[in-house]
């Protein structure tokens, strides 16, 4: 008897189709793991089974039952509950209120004695030391998921969904965790476990079930499965769209060097080096913290620890103005808040690192200078778009993207740190942006990609640095980096032998 | 024991306002006497109810700054009806009062609720409307004291009771009721608790299922009803409005409630401290008519001084706390 049967369920996002026959059977009182790689569809299959996008084709099934689940209450009201990486807590309300805030079974009138001694006993049922009194402001990470999970306890949950539950936690605290969801299993709530962390998931599961593309790979008793196993059902697939490098490129000196960089709490012992014409991506699960590298390297969030070295001498950077000064240039991933003036024309958002340069009469801007400058890339980057006066928030991904890279190129950096580049552009799109990034390599400038697309890693790499959770896991020449050898790194699980 | 961080808060309010008070009885001749008591009362009870509605706003993370004009046009518009209808039993005129400013409130809740405009911007459009709308209504009149019934009239002496000589007037005691009333409301009825929730963190509370418009729109419609209970007591305070009735209100209102600890961020506050808060901003209001050595005009500057460090001191601290709390995790 399942709690909750997912049969043949199809979901599409415009033209992208996000699950493909996806179907998942869920015990009563069971762990069951969900794995897959970065944009295999667990998102969205969370998002399915909690109601807030309902399928296109299929059916969801709720102890045997088939049920039409139209929002979290709904799913909530069947039984399913969610936690998430972050957790959504109420910082001014204290503990219990937290707790019981999506209760309606209660009466108008709040008996705070009562609220109090029942948000004590289903604490301890999770078995857990946490005061209830206390304002949720004040409460760390794990804290505050437990008063999640206790959240989801009070409603009576049947399924209980762990999205990433640990990629923030501390070692101890994740030992914790782990407890709590046996504590769960013991009181028969199923549990979804989703993580990147091969570890945990031989450490509680009890089943374990592969996604890839959209699509369900197999489901399987923990003890039937193999991490190799699992890293190889994980990857599956044959790379076509691009062509995978198979030799570094020709390059020249030394140009960007990292030495056992980091910051406290956040990313630590990044060592790298860089030379001119080199492309260096940077591979890794979703939340490994590779992009806070690149911030500490162009001075958002500096470094706290270790060195970084441009041209073999050691440079301080504490402020962006200060990293492009030393030629560094970064392409954020996200362009609507960190890259792109959405409002301004595309010849404003071009010009606005480089302004000094089209200073005229007075301080003033020469506005030929500008429209020249932008008129330029408009050809070389192949920008579609009928004139440079148009407002950038109306032309598609890709050519904002081209755009942002405009804005860059003219700052003439000798160090270009690309931040997921192709994220939500079109195909056609991406192989240019390949190609521009191919090309300015080959001028001698020294290229980082931080991409979570594998297949773009491969393509473009001349070598792979993969990060997990913060730190280092390992850095391979790109005749060395197969896919396995790069998704089991990023996952835990070194297959030098096995591949 | 632990104090709670909100108990510290009102503590160091009181204290303040023992401050204040002694501050001012060496500076002021017979200032601690039953008349300046009765003074400084009457007139935060005209002020309480609308502090109290602000108060609820602003911790759904809003702010309504209209009610100034709300209060002018519901004091207005009751004192034109009572010339026309001397007989209205007196309930029924405050309860038309109340009316007036819950519709009145109720418009700025449908714009900021579901319009999606922010509340600073509609309020901010709809003081300066129903202020221009008094002046086009009103037709340069006044209502006068002439034209009110004496029971209306006789309202701001009427004493409640009197306590060691010194006496409690009737407004006082319907303010501080309406006070009390919300107080408990939101600390003991289960769905006011979602005002707190809705301004903590919006997202996590429709994650829970709260309807958060609903929530924003109740806010505002509270705030008009206690702003239309306050032009009701201003009505009978003064007796002669004019098209200025209200003017400012708004900008004590807000004092009062940040003062009164009320998170401008929205999410925390409790009433106690906003009555407080009011009787704070006002004994400074009223003392300072009466001190020689600065002129009254430093008023609006020292009220404006007070909401700034109150802010300050509430974002320092909060600051401090989550420095604190890092630490700790």
């Amino acid at each position: 008897m399942t709690v909750l049967d997912l049969q043949h369920v199809f979901k599409s996002f415009a033209a992208t189709a996000a699950l493909k026959d996806m179907s998942l059977a869920i015990l009563p009182g069971e762990i069951h793991a969900i794995v897959g790689e970065n944009g295999a569809g667990k998102s969205t299959l969370i998002k399915i089974m909690t109601g807030v996008h309902q399928p296109d084709r299929g059916e969801i099934l709720v102890g045997g039952a088939p049920v039409v689940l139209r929002g979290t209450q709904d799913a909530q009201a069947h039984g399913i509950a969610a936690i998430y990486q972050e957790p959504m807590v109420f910082p001014d309300l204290d503990v219990a209120e937290n707790i019981f805030i999506s209760n309606r079974a209660e009466g108008a009138l709040m008996n705070w004695r009562r609220l109090y001694a029942e948000a004590e006993r289903l604490v301890e049922k999770l078995g857990v030391k946490l005061d209830v009194r206390r304002a949720a402001s004040g409460l760390t990470l794990a804290e505050q998921q437990t008063v999640e999970i206790a959240r989801a306890l009070s409603l009576n949950v049947k399924v209980l969904i762990m999205d990433e539950p640990t990629a923030s936690l501390s070692a101890h605290e994740v030992a914790r965790l782990l407890d709590i969801a046996r504590a769960l299993k013991a009181q028969g709530v199923a549990v979804i476990y989703i993580s990147h962390r091969l570890d945990e998931i031989f450490q509680i599961a009890d089943r374990v079930t592969v996604i890839r593309d959209g699509s369900h790979i197999s489901t399987k008793p923990i003890a039937e499965v193999t991490p190799d196993g699992l890293v190889h059902d994980m990857v599956g697939r044959a790379i076509d769209t691009f062509a995978v490098k198979t030799e570094a490129g020709p390059h020249g000196a030394p140009v960007l060097e990292l030495r056992a960089l980091g910051r406290t709490g956040v990313f630590h012992g990044i060592s790298a080096t860089v030379h001119a014409g080199e492309i260096l991506c940077f591979a890794g699960l979703v939340g490994a913290r590779r992009t806070d590298v690149a911030l500490a390297v162009f001075g958002i969030a500096p470094a706290t620890e270790g060195a970084i070295l441009i041209d073999g001498a050691p440079v301080a950077i504490r402020t962006p103005a200060e990293a492009m000064a030393h030629g560094i240039a970064y392409v954020s991933e996200d362009r609507r808040k960190m890259g792109l003036a959405m409002t301004l024309p595309i010849f404003a958002n071009i010009s606005l690192a480089s302004l000094k340069k089209l200073m005229g009469l007075f301080g003033l801007i020469d506005r030929k200078a500008e429209g020249q400058m932008a008129e330029t890339y408009r050809k070389q980057l192949a920008i579609k778009s009928p004139d440079i006066g148009v407002e950038v928030g109306k032309l598609s991904g890709g050519n904002q993207q081209k755009v942002m890279l405009a804005k860059w190129l003219e700052t003439k950096p000798r160090i270009l740190i690309f931040d997921e580049p192709t994220r939500g552009i079109d195909v056609g799109a991406k192989a240019e942006v390949h190609n521009i990034i191919r090309k300015l390599a080959k001028e001698g400038v020294a290229v980082v990609v931080i991409s979570s697309d594998l297949p773009e890693v491969l393509a473009l790499a001349d070598r792979v640095l993969v990060m997990r959770e913060g730190a280092q896991a390992g850095i391979l020449p790109i005749a060395e980096a197969s896919q396995e050898r790069v998704i089991g790194l990023a996952a835990g699980h070194d297959m030098r032998g096995a591949a | 024991m632990r104090l709670h961080p909100m108990t510290l808060r009102i503590l160091a309010l009181a204290l303040a306002l023992l401050a204040t008070v002694l501050f001012f009885s060496t500076q002021i001749d017979g200032y601690l006497s039953p008349r300046m008591f009765t003074r400084i009362t009457t007139s935060a009870a005209v002020i309480l109810p609308v502090a109290v509605g602000q108060a609820i706003v602003v911790i759904t993370r809003n702010i309504d700054l209209s009610i100034g004009s709300a209060v002018g046009v519901v004091a207005y518009l009751t004192g034109d009806l009572l010339g026309s209808h001397p007989d209205l039993h007196p309930l029924v005129v405050a309860l038309i009062a109340m009316g007036l400013g819950a519709g009145i409130g109720a418009i700025n809740g449908v714009l900021v609720a579901w319009g999606r405009v922010p509340s600073i911007i509609v309020t901010l459009g709809t003081l300066a409307l129903w202020r221009t709308f008094l002046v086009q209504y009103s037709d340069a009149r006044t209502i006068t004291t002439a034209s009110l019934p004496q029971w209306l009239v006789d309202l701001p002496q009427a004493n409640a009771f009197t306590l060691l000589g010194v006496d409690v007037r009737v407004t006082v005691v319907l303010a501080v009721l309406s006070a009390a009333a919300m107080g408990l409301c939101l600390g003991r009825l289960r769905a006011a608790r979602r005002f707190f929730a809705v301004g903590s963190n919006p997202d996590a509370a429709v994650m829970a299922g709260i309807n958060a418009g609903v929530v924003v729109f109740l806010a505002f419609v509270l705030s008009g009803a206690l702003a239309g209970l306050s032009g009701f007591l201003f009505l009978a305070k003064f007796g002669n409005i004019t098209v200025v009735a209200g003017m400012g209100f708004e900008l004590k209102a807000v004092a009062a409630v940040v003062v009164g600890g009320v998170s401008i961020l929205g999410g925390s506050g409790s009433m106690l401290g906003v009555v407080i808060g009011t009787v704070l901003v006002d004994t400074i209001d009223n003392s300072l008519t009466r001190w020689e050595l600065v002129s009254e005009f430093w008023r609006d500057a020292l009220l404006g001084f007070l909401i700034m460090a109150a802010v300050t001191v509430d974002t320092f601290m909060s600051r401090q706390l989550t420095r604190f709390a890092r630490k700790e995790g």
